[in-house]
């Protein structure tokens, strides 16, 4: 049988831990105060017996025992409280002198120390604790105080001890209990929470109390979460809904030719070539949107190593400088001899081939590019590229990162609108950030990037 | 020429031996991971094709076994759009080029004979000259002629033409080109490699009788005297 779940917490196996420590701790204590208290009491008790004893036994070699007997019985007279006890004994347990009328017959050993119980007058009985001392040939003296008060006070000791362990006990277990209840009742409601959210209600997020707690973290952690998970599931809806909107537009082409082809009886070669091509453009289309997600989950992070993005953008400029030259475009690249991120080179390359393609394609004859990697202060490399082209305007620069996005009048131009998708994805994979800004004329495109030395340095 | 192809997907491997044995080669099937190391240890291949995902033992786990033994048959990888750093393991393993899916069966021919142009030169001396047809090429001085004319070529242009002769008569993709000349690995999707062999082109081509330098439209370029 499972026990209710109250019990199954951490919490409450908590509470039975520090219950534990804490009764064993409150037990050496009250152990401790008893050895102090009582034990410090009772060895002062003993203390005057074994001066009284020794006391006798130097009067009994004085004055021989029946001074010993003399001293013995003024002694007793003289205690008026009937603290003491006296009795002096001959061989064969006869007394002699002392106020105690017999040699007591049940005698509990400690040592030399005997405790015993002496009968009174009225039936009761008196504990005593006695020292026994051989005096003369056989005879033996016996010396005790009264421990009445020892005894009663040792009771009370023990009482207090059991009532004080058992109240802790009792109060911890309470406390435990209501620490157990409250802390149950918040983990409770997170897990109620999480369970509606996997139920599918996306849009709940678990509440805060404001408490600043360690809950409050969880819960705050969890939301953020959640927010993420959200973002993603709605640009994973809005990628859906792309796509299929803007793939089903050459899609649908495509196969109209196909079937006008279909009816032809011998149709040409290079309407067949021209079908496979644009096959190839959707491809291309589908493999780019798959790279972007790729790049969106993280798949590349873990083979983050040092790269020069000098290099790279080095690299880049030239291989458009071409294409840069037939069309009479001048390609300014400015790069220091190193620039170190940690990333992924192959990415960084295509999200600047990315950009610089964009800008060849923009940029009128004639006009200008401008390549800058340079460092930004205090700990990142800024990658920038501006052109003479028509730019965008501050309205759309936003919605030109989202996938498919393309300015209305460029749609007649080649491309699929993912370049700059892509590029985003890869700044944000390297804790990085894009910019779109007006460079009148024309677009300035700044790519940042955390540099290699602090990437090291946080972890 | 004998290729093995080790491909668990029926659509992809019936797509590559259609094609394979259409451009006159033989080849042979196996469509787990165990089956195909077991051909390609005992059968005589000049090349493999090998998926990364097989059922029973993994692509690059048979490719390794392979070099473990001995076995240099050049295998070329191919991989669903998959893991990190895939190309960089895939070599690492003994893979000897990479391609991932999908991808146009013109490039997958064009990287295997590719593959099998280098295993076959492997082991010969390394070359100081190249020559495709009047096109001579002094690597040592780093010179170029065509019929007798010298040719100033740009340090990349050198770099580009070098590639194109060392895989002469073979048809090179733009993605070969991207990787062979500017050591990138992705898919140029522009025709900015255009631009960079019409230039050579203009400098190799133009003012010469036959022209050397093909473009096969939709896949890529052939350096070829003969047409």
């Amino acid at each position: 049988m499972r026990l209710p779940a109250l019990f199954r917490t951490t919490i409450f196996q908590l509470t039975l831990v520090y219950m534990a420590l804490f009764g064993a701790s409150v037990l050496a204590l009250f152990t401790f105060l008893y050895w102090s208290t009582l034990g410090y009491l009772e060895r002062q008790t003993e203390e005057i017996i074994e001066a009284e004893i020794r006391g006798l036994a130097e009067q009994a070699e004085r004055r021989g025992l029946f001074g010993l007997a003399d001293v013995i019985n003024e002694r007793a007279r003289r205690d008026t409280e009937r603290r003491s006890v006296y009795l002096l004994v001959d061989a064969a347990l006869r007394p002699i002198a002392g106020n105690v009328s017999r040699w007591p017959d049940r005698l509990d050993r400690q040592g030399e120390w005997v405790d015993f119980l002496k009968a009174e007058a009225d039936g009761g009985y008196t504990p005593i604790r006695a020292l026994v001392l051989g005096v003369g040939p056989g005879f033996r003296l016996l010396v005790g105080r009264d421990i009445r008060e020892l005894e009663r006070i040792d009771e009370v000791f023990r009482e207090a001890s059991v009532w004080g362990l058992g109240l802790t006990m009792g109060l911890s277990l309470i406390g435990g209990l209501l620490i157990g209840f409250s802390a149950q009742r918040r983990l409770a409601q997170i897990n109620r929470t999480t369970r509606q959210i996997i139920a599918g209600n996306l849009g709940q997020r678990v509440p805060v109390t404001g408490g600043g707690d360690e809950h409050d973290e969880l819960a705050e952690n969890l939301n953020a979460m959640l927010d993420q998970i959200e973002k993603l599931m709605a640009g994973l809806r809005h990628v859906g809904d792309s796509v299929a909107h803007d793939l089903r537009g050459p899609l649908t082409r495509l196969r109209t030719r196909l079937e006008t082809l279909a009816a032809h009886p011998a149709p040409p070669r290079e309407d067949i070539a021209e079908c496979v091509a644009q096959a190839d453009a959707l491809l291309a289309t589908f493999n780019a949107l798959l790279r972007i997600a790729r790049v969106e989950s993280g798949a590349y992070r873990s083979a983050f190593a040092p790269v020069d993005v000098a290099r790279i953008a080095r690299d880049v400029c030239e291989l458009y400088q071409a294409a840069t030259d037939a069309r009479r475009i001048e390609l300014a690249c400015e790069t220091p001899a190193e620039a170190l991120v940690v990333g992924d080179r192959e990415l960084l390359a295509q999200a600047l081939t990315n950009l610089l393609d964009n800008a060849v394609k923009y940029t009128p004859e004639g006009g200008r590019i401008e390549v800058r990697v340079a460092a930004k202060p205090p700990d990142r490399y800024a990658l920038r590229i501006a052109d003479t082209g028509p730019g965008i305007p501050a309205g759309e620069r936003e919605r030109m990162l989202e996938r498919f996005a393309r300015l209305d009048r460029a749609r007649s131009r080649p491309g699929n609108g993912l370049g700059l998708a892509l590029v985003k994805a890869v700044a944000e994979q390297h804790d990085g950030g894009l910019t779109l800004s007006d460079g009148r004329p024309g677009l300035v495109v700044e790519l940042d990037v955390p540099a290699a030395e602090t990437r090291r340095a946080g972890h | 020429m004998r290729i093995l192809i080790i491909e668990d997907d029926k659509e992809v491997a019936s797509f590559i031996r259609k094609g394979l044995t259409e451009s006159g080669w033989n080849t042979d099937h196996a469509d787990n991971g165990k089956d195909g190391l077991f051909l390609a240890a005992t059968e005589r291949y000049d090349a493999l094709i090998v998926d990364r995902m097989l059922p029973v033992v993994d692509g690059l786990a048979v490719i390794r076994a392979l070099r473990a033994s001995h076995n240099d048959t050049p295998a070329l990888v191919l991989s669903a759009l998959g893991e990190v750093d895939d190309r960089v393991e895939g070599l690492k393993a003994g893979g000897d080029d990479y391609l991932v899916k999908p991808f146009a069966f013109s490039e997958l021919l064009a990287r295997l004979e590719a593959l099998l142009r280098r295993s076959a030169a492997a082991g010969a001396a390394p070359a100081t000259m190249l020559q495709v047809g009047d096109l001579k090429m002094d690597l040592l001085r780093r010179e170029v002629q065509r019929g007798g004319r010298r040719i100033d070529l740009q340090p990349r242009e050198f770099q580009l033409l070098e590639f194109l002769m060392r895989h002469a008569g073979q048809v090179v993709t733009r993605t070969m080109l991207l990787e062979g000349v500017w050591d990138y690995h992705f898919d140029p999707q522009t025709n900015v490699i255009d631009v960079h062999v019409s230039r050579l082109r203009s400098k190799i081509d133009r003012d010469f009788p036959s022209p050397l330098l093909h473009t096969i439209r939709g896949v890529g370029y052939r350096l070829d005297p003969a047409p």
